[in-house]
C-alpha cells in the first residue's frame, strides 16, 4: 500500500519526490510530488505543492495541488489553495477556498 | 496514529530538514538533516547525505554526514558510512566500511559542534559533505609523501651536493656529515658511479 509513511510527530521541511504512494500524518512544507497517489490523514498538516497521480485529503492543505486522475476532500479536509484534476470529490463538511481547474 | 512507523519508501527522495519524536525508517534517499528523538534506521539500499541527531542509530545502507546519537550507533555488515561520529556506545560489525573520526565521550560537545557548524554554512550543505570528506585522508596522507621524499631526497641532492649547497633537506643532516668528510675528493667519484651505472 502505502510504501512511505510521514509519521504523526515528523515534521519534513523540504521536498519530497518518489514514485510511490506517501501517507502523511504528520507535517509537510515545501514541496511533494510523486508518481503514485498521496494520502493527507485527518492530523496531518500540508504546507506544499502536491503533485500526484490520485491526492486524497483529510487533514490540512495549505497549497497548490494538482492530481493527474482525482483529488479527494473528505469531511475533515481543510484545503486552501489552488486545485487542479480532471475528477475532484468534495465530501460534505470539507473546507476548501482555491480555484478549480477540471480541464473543461 | 503512533500506529505507523515512519517510512521513506525505496523510491521516495526527500531533500531538507526531518525533525520527529518518533522512529524513523529510511528505505529512499534522503539529503539534508535528520533530528529525532527516537530511533533512526538507514537500511540496506538507501543513501542518506544528512547530519543526523537521533538517539539511536542503526545503519545498514549508505550514510554520509555527521552523526550524533545520544544512546548508541550501530553499523551494520552492509553499512557504508562516512563522516564523523559521536555516541556513547558504538557498534561496528564485520563488513562494515566507515571512514572518520569516532568520540565516544562527550555527545553533548559534539552535537553543539555540528549545530554550530550546520548554522554557519547551511547554504550548500550536498557540498559540505564533499568538502568534510577528504580531511581524513589528509590526516592519514603526510606521512607516505614525507617518508618517501626524505628518503629519495638525499639521494638526488648528495651527489651532486659533494660541493655542500645551501639547500638541505631537514632530514638530511645527518647524512651531510658522512659525505661531506670523506667528500672533497669523493663526491666527484660519486658522482662518475652515477653516472656510468645509469
Amino acid at each position: 500500500m502505502a510504501n512511505t509513511v510521514i509519521g504523526s510527530s515528523i515534521v519534513i521541511d523540504g521536498e519530497i519526490a518518489g514514485e510511490e504512494s506517501l501517507t502523511i500524518l504528520g507535517t509537510v512544507k515545501g514541496k511533494i510530488s510523486t508518481a503514485q497517489s498521496v494520502v493527507v490523514e485527518a492530523a496531518a498538516t500540508v504546507e506544499a505543492d502536491v503533485e500526484a497521480q490520485t491526492v486524497t485529503v483529510g487533514g490540512k492543505v495549505t497549497g497548490n495541488v494538482t492530481a493527474r486522475e482525482k483529488l479527494e476532500l473528505r469531511p475533515e479536509a481543510k484545503m486552501v489553495g489552488n486545485a487542479k484534476a480532471p475528477r475532484i470529490v468534495v465530501a460534505d463538511g470539507a473546507t476548501f477556498k482555491g480555484n478549480v481547474d477540471m480541464d473543461v | 496514529m503512533a500506529d505507523k512507523e515512519t517510512v521513506i519508501g525505496v523510491e521516495t527522495r526527500i531533500s531538507g530538514e526531518i525533525r520527529g519524536d518518533e522512529d524513523l525508517v529510511i528505505k529512499g534517499r534522503v539529503d539534508g538533516k535528520i533530528h529525532l528523538s527516537q530511533a533512526l534506521t538507514v537500511d540496506k539500499g538507501a543513501i542518506v547525505q544528512a547530519d543526523v541527531d537521533v538517539r539511536t542509530l542503526v545503519v545498514a545502507g549508505i550514510l554520509v554526514g555527521s552523526i550524533v546519537a545520544s544512546e548508541s550507533v550501530r553499523l551494520q555488515p552492509t553499512a557504508r558510512v562516512v563522516g564523523d561520529l559521536a555516541s556513547p556506545r558504538v557498534m561496528m560489525e564485520a563488513g562494515a566500511a566507515y571512514r572518520g573520526r569516532v568520540d565516544m565521550g562527550d555527545v553533548e560537545a559534539a552535537r553543539a559542534a555540528v549545530a554550530s557548524r550546520a548554522v554557519a554554512k547551511p547554504a550548500a550543505s550536498g557540498t559540505d559533505a564533499a568538502k568534510a570528506r577528504p580531511a581524513p585522508p589528509r590526516v592519514a596522507a603526510p606521512p607516505r609523501t614525507v617518508a618517501p621524499t626524505t628518503k629519495i631526497a638525499p639521494r638526488f641532492v648528495a651527489p651532486s651536493a659533494g660541493d655542500r649547497p645551501a639547500t638541505a633537506p631537514a632530514s638530511a643532516p645527518p647524512a651531510f656529515p658522512r659525505v661531506a668528510g670523506a667528500a672533497n675528493s669523493a663526491a666527484p667519484a660519486w658522482a662518475k658511479k652515477k653516472i656510468r651505472r645509469r
